[in-house]
């Protein structure tokens, strides 16, 4: 069965590449642009990995993050951080609500691929 | 050099003068031979004696009594507690002999000190900036995405080789849009950081007023002389207070407006206020926020007045050369300003008297003065003419995190110039028991012991939202004097154990074992 990705990244071509490349290798991609918008979308679209960017407009990635891991029924989705180099803090911060992995901008196509891959590995193998 | 070497420093300038011994003791009126004693340091000389003999000499009385030295050897004794000179062994007390052998030099080193304590503060401010500031990390971060963006489109476009001609397109596109937008970004950046005013707080500016201030022993005559005069300018004939002749004063003689703004206004109309009040001396306007108590908009209206018709006056003060640069005489300019609204509201000679009747009970004299407990505890202070002088108090205010934004030392009180001061003074301690006086006999390392009296003031909140200003307001005595205060009541200054053990500042401090040490003290202040 093909693997759910949830993109929740506010830059449109960002996105766009993103969506087409992971496409590319087999997933079937959906994106939300808007942070109030994302809590529900992951509801109706029952994501395999969420991909979280940190600064959304309308609801910060954190909280959303302590939102889908406080959760009984999404709890289990593992969820990919989009952090700005540099910034320590927010790693630590994604880290301790619980989030599965980050990936600090700017990153590369196949960063996000293999992490992506790893992430669905792990939680098949767990499931 | 210690203070019992004023002989030799009396003799040196004799020399330098080419007077002869027997001649200045004429002119003082006194035995060649007593002259004599006082040059080998076996007389003191103090009072009129002195006064005198620095007047012969032509040097200032502080400099002819050392008085000048000790505080630069004070000052000196706080460099070796910073960590950068941890490695190397500086005894405090050889201080004393480098600025008697080197003054220059020593003076030199202080300011390169303190230009550095400034750097360091620039430095930590810039760092905190971009570590937290919101703007910035927004931008960064935006940046950072648009980069994202690039590359990966990019990455698309290099590596996908049988890309459609229309998605091809679309990712051009996008490389070119995002550029557009990263270019803009970087440039809102830049202009960010070319905004320049980082807000920051010149401790070298500060200091300088500090040292301006405590040379003058926190006393001007020439500033009570013009308080007096300005007193005398305000109409009070039928009036029951002092605010509304000022008030008259300001806009009838001097034409400034006076405005009262609303205090939960945009921020944008309120910014620039301090003190809850914003004087522009251009536009002759005066406007306090609505907040504003009665003895603020006196104290502010008082101030107004005095940096116009004493401005000449204030002008001269601070031409000193203490005060290097114009941001430090704009310092100066405002607390000389500030010290004439304090001396025309609780004038020298009335308040020094009703100081000694009441024992100088603080409330009482606010009271009697309806004045703020700042302004009585800052007036306190300046009571230092030497045909009359109070009780000599040290001056601290603290916020609640610790951060003291104002001091006045007094000779022998270890107020530190730099960092926090001991967390047990009872300053800090008065944030428990807000508005109630607290008083504290405090034993520092030395054996000295000082009453510390504290209180919390505050600034009123404008609105439900937002946040009342607090400080604590600590004035202290040496214990010498504290019989002649209310303070003292009822505390039994020989039992043992009535005094707290603190210290100036945990770094400067010798009581190792201290429980409160938020830090090591340096090595050699021993084991």
């Amino acid at each position: 069965m093909t693997k759910r990705v949830l993109i929740a990244e506010d830059e449109p071509h960002l996105v766009e590449s993103l969506s087409f490349i992971l496409e590319r290798c087999g997933y079937e991609v959906a994106a939300v642009t808007d942070g109030k918008d994302v809590f529900d979308r992951v509801v109706s679209y029952r994501p395999d990995v969420i991909v979280l960017d940190i600064m959304l407009p309308n609801r910060n990635g954190f909280e959303l993050l302590k939102q889908f891991k406080s959760d009984n029924e999404l709890t289990s989705i593992p969820i990919l951080m989009l952090t700005a180099k540099g910034q320590e803090q927010d790693r630590a911060t994604a880290l301790s609500l619980g989030a599965e992995a980050f990936i600090t901008k700017p990153f590369s196509n196949r960063d996000v691929v293999s992490c992506v891959d790893g992430l669905l590995k792990r939680y098949t193998d767990k499931s | 050099m210690s203070a019992s070497a004023i002989g030799y420093r009396i003799r040196e300038r004799r020399r330098e003068l080419g007077i002869t011994q027997v001649n200045l003791a004429d002119r003082l009126g006194i035995s060649a031979s007593y002259m004599n004693l006082i040059e080998s340091n076996k007389r003191a000389v103090g009072g009129t004696l002195l006064a005198k003999l620095a007047h012969l000499l032509e040097l200032e009385t502080d400099i002819l009594t050392g008085a000048v030295e000790r505080r630069l050897s004070d000052d000196l004794r706080e460099l070796p507690a910073d960590p950068l000179l941890s490695h190397i062994r500086l005894e405090p007390d050889t201080a004393n002999e480098l600025v008697a052998r080197f003054p220059d030099w020593s003076r030199a080193m202080l300011t390169l000190y303190r230009a550095y304590l400034d750097n360091n503060q620039s430095v930590a401010m810039l760092s905190d900036r971009l570590n937290r500031d919101p703007l910035l990390q927004e931008s960064v971060h935006r940046m950072l995405t648009h980069i994202s963006s690039i590359r990966s489109s990019a990455e698309i476009l290099n590596d996908v080789a049988d890309l459609e001609p229309t998605r091809r397109t679309r990712f051009v596109s996008a490389i070119h849009d995002e550029s557009t937008q990263l270019s803009e970004a970087a440039q809102h950046l830049v202009s960010y950081f070319e905004q320049g005013d980082m807000g920051n707080r010149s401790m070298a500016a500060t200091e300088e007023v500090d040292d301006f201030i405590i040379a003058n022993n926190n006393y001007f005559a020439k500033l009570e002389a013009a308080a007096n005069e300005l007193r005398r300018s305000f109409d009070t004939q039928g009036r029951r207070n002092l605010g509304g002749a000022v008030s008259e004063f300001l806009q009838n003689r001097l034409g400034i407006s006076i405005d009262i703004i609303d205090s939960s206004s945009d921020e944008k109309l309120t910014a620039g206020y301090k003190n809850q009040c914003l004087f522009d001396r251009n536009r002759k306007r005066l406007a306090f926020l609505a907040n504003a108590p009665s003895t603020t908009r006196r104290f502010q209206m008082i101030r107004a007045a005095a940096l116009e018709t004493s401005a000449d006056l204030i002008d001269v003060l601070i031409t000193d050369q203490r005060l290097s640069s114009s941001e430090s005489r704009e310092r100066a300019r405002q607390a000389l300003a500030s010290y004439i609204a304090g001396a025309v509201i609780l004038p020298y000679d009335q308040f020094l008297e009703d100081a000694e009747k009441c024992r100088y009970d603080i409330e009482i004299l606010r009271q009697k003065y309806d004045a703020g407990y700042e302004q009585v505890c800052h007036r306190l202070v300046t009571l230092r003419d030497p045909r009359a002088e109070g009780i000599p108090f040290a001056f601290l205010r603290a916020d609640p995190s610790g951060h003291t934004s104002k001091r006045f030392p007094q000779f022998g009180f270890p107020l530190p110039r730099y960092g926090h001061a001991c967390p047990l003074w009872n300053v800090f301690s008065a944030f428990q028991t807000p508005f109630r006086v607290a008083r504290q006999l405090a034993e520092f390392p030395s054996g000295r012991r000082f009453l510390m009296i504290s209180r919390t003031v505050t600034k009123r909140a404008g609105a439900f939202h937002s946040q009342p200003v607090l400080f604590a307001v600590m004035v202290a005595c040496d214990v010498l004097h504290a019989d002649r205060t209310v303070y003292s009541d009822g505390i039994d200054f020989d039992s043992p154990g009535t005094a707290t053990a603190v210290g100036p500042t945990c770094r400067l401090c010798a009581r190792h074992e201290c429980s409160h040490r938020q830090e090591p003290a340096i090595s050699i202040l021993g084991e």
